[in-house]
């Protein structure tokens, strides 16, 4: 191909000399601008080389053929040089200029290609399934549109690498790990592998390793990218998918505990009303196995309800009715309710009059409240004194129950509120379900507080959550 | 001597086996329905004097049986749940029903609550007025009757009582508790709810503006008083 070009630009110059030779009288300067045009028609359309073998040519074939002494290879006229001069400046600007021109086309043709191919892989990634598919999918993808050798994706929240095969070995393991730290693509001296790290935003996602044809960086950046923004999308959707999945298995299990709990309460209904039926007339003798039945029978209703209870806070699904309440409110009805628990009980009550309404639905707080002096009655000794307290901490209520019992170990005061946790000393003569301090919690926690204890062993404990303030004031 | 007819209206067959024994031991006497359905049915045969409706039931509900009971009667209806929320409570007195109770229950209670639910003074209480006439209202304690606005309004016996009682301590604050009290029976005096929906139902049949009452008023942390002609 080279070849025949240079004996075409030869040919070319030739035939301009031998037509002018031949077609006496012609001017020098028509001989010569006309072998400029030539060399300019070469250097732009062949390129540098051809021109200069051209101006060569033309040189030596006007010097021999139209410049005084004809037929020899000498200059007289220290003018020529000029003619000379003008020939090869104007091959090599013309052949640099056209050949720039050439190369801006290329690249353009090349960047139109990438862009094609990036568009095309773009459309390819669009209908995904989970992070994992994705990717596969996207590694054989990228060797397809791009027409690299191999690739390899290294994702980082699973720890996993995908290769399209065993070419992609050059990009080892480990460079796939340790780019996915880096901050920005490299390549290989040679341009055979690329490895760059695939993030978001700031969050590093992986790295992707590419081997072969390699694209531009640019269009490696814009793959990776992409791969970023793939890949997340797939990792949102799953997670939705997920949430969704637990969401429902949340509502399956609070409606079954919830129908569990109508199952229980159905037949503790019946026996309930027919022991108390039977109290009310009964025998001295039979009181007391009567009253049995009767406080077990609540006993077994107070565990359905806390097993409700903590079934509905696990699932999310305390729906809060808030408004303003006075603590002593508060105070006073979880009091009610316990009647019978506290008798015997000396009650010191700390209210200072004039305390803001907190903010918070009154019934599930009564109940938290209720649990909490249930606890300090369970573990403090029969006629002890309860202090129930309530007090401003800034923008928050601070309601508080202290006991006189044995306190708690240090190590044990973040774990009482745990489901089912015992402290060691109680753990095997307490009785109840062990999800009273935990029901409490949950309760306080969905009212975006609070609840913690303060306890010096020996002396006794003090349980304290908090509450917000009403904004409007008194309740 | 009966104390009264008592439809007990549960799905449950073991509720309506203790319900029918205790009830009968205490002179009672009682019809049992499985179903609202069953329920209405038995009601226009046998007119029952209270009606014990469980609030959920396949089919028609409690709360539904209650309003359709209570369109055509002012019989004395307590709602029986296992639910015990204050949104229940006030639903089912929505509903119509005079009282809610909360499964389980003690029978003593039940049965003290159905005492006062067929409680009902048939003259005035003591030293009342018989009658109280204002402009746009009148009300006649003897009959038992109502007209606001000039036109006769039907009130049910608690709504009937606790009007009748406002009206007697016309011009002073009655607390919650006496009120409650007073109207349902001496268990009562804890379901301050009570009386936010029974206000609410007669504030609606007698006053002009129920959002703005002329003649029952409330007094914020203390109770409601009735403001009368002077």
């Amino acid at each position: 191909m080279k070849a025949i070009r240079f004996a075409a630009s030869f040919l070319i110059v030739a035939a301009i000399l031998a037509l002018y030779h031949l077609w006496i009288g012609v001017n020098n300067t028509t001989v010569a601008l006309t072998l400029l045009l030539a060399i300019l028609g070469i250097s732009a359309g062949w390129g540098l080389a051809e021109a200069i073998a051209a101006s060569v040519a033309a040189t030596l074939g006007f010097n021999i053929f139209f410049l005084p002494p004809y037929g020899q290879l000498t200059i007289a006229d220290p003018q020529n040089w000029v003619a000379l001069g003008a020939f090869l400046v104007t091959a090599v600007t013309a052949s640099q200029l056209s050949a720039h021109a050439r190369r801006r086309a290329g690249d353009a043709e090349a960047r139109r290609l990438e862009i094609e191919r990036l568009y095309v892989l773009v459309q390819a990634m669009i209908l995904s399934g989970n992070p994992r598919k994705t990717i596969r999918e996207f590694i054989n993808r990228v060797v397809q549109v791009f027409g690299c050798g191999a690739a390899a994706f290294y994702y980082g929240p699973a720890d996993e690498i995908f290769r399209t095969g065993p070419e992609s070995n050059p990009v080892t393991d480990h460079d796939l790990r340790t780019a996915a730290e880096f901050d920005d693509l490299s390549l290989d001296a040679a341009r055979t592998t690329a490895v760059a790290p695939v993030r978001l935003g700031m969050r590093p996602l992986g790295s992707v390793g590419l081997v072969g044809r390699l694209p531009s960086e640019q269009t490696i950046r814009a793959i990776v990218n992409l791969a970023a923004i793939t890949i997340e999308k797939a990792r949102a959707l799953e997670d939705a998918s997920h949430a969704e999945a637990a969401r429902q298995s949340e509502v399956l299990k609070s409606a079954l505990l919830d129908s569990l709990a109508h199952d229980i309460k159905t037949p503790l209904t019946s026996i309930k009303a027919a022991v108390t039926a039977l109290l009310g007339a009964s025998a001295p003798a039979d009181r007391e196995l009567l009253t049995i039945i009767d406080e077990e029978a609540d006993r077994l209703n107070n565990l359905a309800a806390e097993v409700v209870a903590m079934a509905r806070i696990e699932a999310g699904k305390l729906h809060l009715e808030k408004r303003p309440v006075l603590a002593a409110d508060l105070i006073s009805s979880a009091m009610l309710e316990l009647d019978a628990a506290l008798k015997g009980r000396p009650i010191a009550l700390r209210v200072p009059e004039g305390l803001p309404a907190a903010e918070a639905d009154p019934e599930f707080i009564a109940q938290a409240l209720k649990q909490v002096i249930e606890n300090a009655l369970k573990y403090s000794p029969e006629g002890s004194p309860i202090t129930l307290s309530a007090g401003v901490e800034g923008e928050r209520i601070v309601i508080g129950v202290g006991d006189r019992g044995p306190g708690i170990e240090e190590n044990e005061r973040a774990r009482v509120f745990d489901k089912f946790f015992r402290g060691r000393r109680h753990r095997f003569e307490t009785k109840g379900t062990g999800m009273g301090l935990a029901i409490a919690k949950g309760i306080v926690e969905a009212h975006g507080e609070r609840i913690w204890v303060e306890s010096e062993p020996g002396q006794g404990s003090v349980f304290y959550f908090s509450l917000p303030a009403s904004k409007g004031g008194g309740a | 001597m009966s104390l009264g007819k008592v439809l007990v209206v549960d799905d449950d067959p073991q509720i309506r086996r203790v319900m029918k024994a205790t009830l009968v031991g205490h002179n009672y006497e009682v019809i049992a329905a499985r179903t609202g359905e069953e329920a209405l049915e038995k009601f226009s045969v046998e007119i029952p004097s209270l009606v014990l409706l469980d609030m959920n039931m396949p089919g028609m509900g409690g709360l539904e049986t209650c309003r359709a009971l209570r369109s055509g009667s002012d019989i004395p209806v307590i709602i029986i749940s296992v639910r015990n929320t204050e949104k229940d409570k006030v639903a089912a007195l929505d509903a119509g029903a005079d009282d809610y109770v909360t499964k389980p229950f003690g029978m003593e209670e039940l049965l003290a609550r159905i005492r006062a639910a067929l409680r009902r003074s048939p003259s005035g209480p003591e030293g009342g007025p018989h009658t109280f006439t204002a402009p746009g209202l009148e009300i006649d304690f003897e009959a038992r009757r109502v007209r606001a606005q000039g036109k006769d309004v039907r009130l049910t016996p608690k709504e009937f009582e606790l009007l009748r009682y406002l009206v007697a301590h016309a011009g002073k604050p009655v607390p919650h508790r006496e009120l409650l009290q007073s109207v349902w029976g001496p268990d009562y005096g804890d379901e301050p709810e009570y009386l936010r929906v029974f206000v609410n139902q007669v504030r609606k049949k007698i006053e002009a503006d129920p959002a703005k009452p002329k003649y029952i008023l409330t007094e914020p942390w203390i109770g409601y008083r009735f403001a009368g002609p002077g």
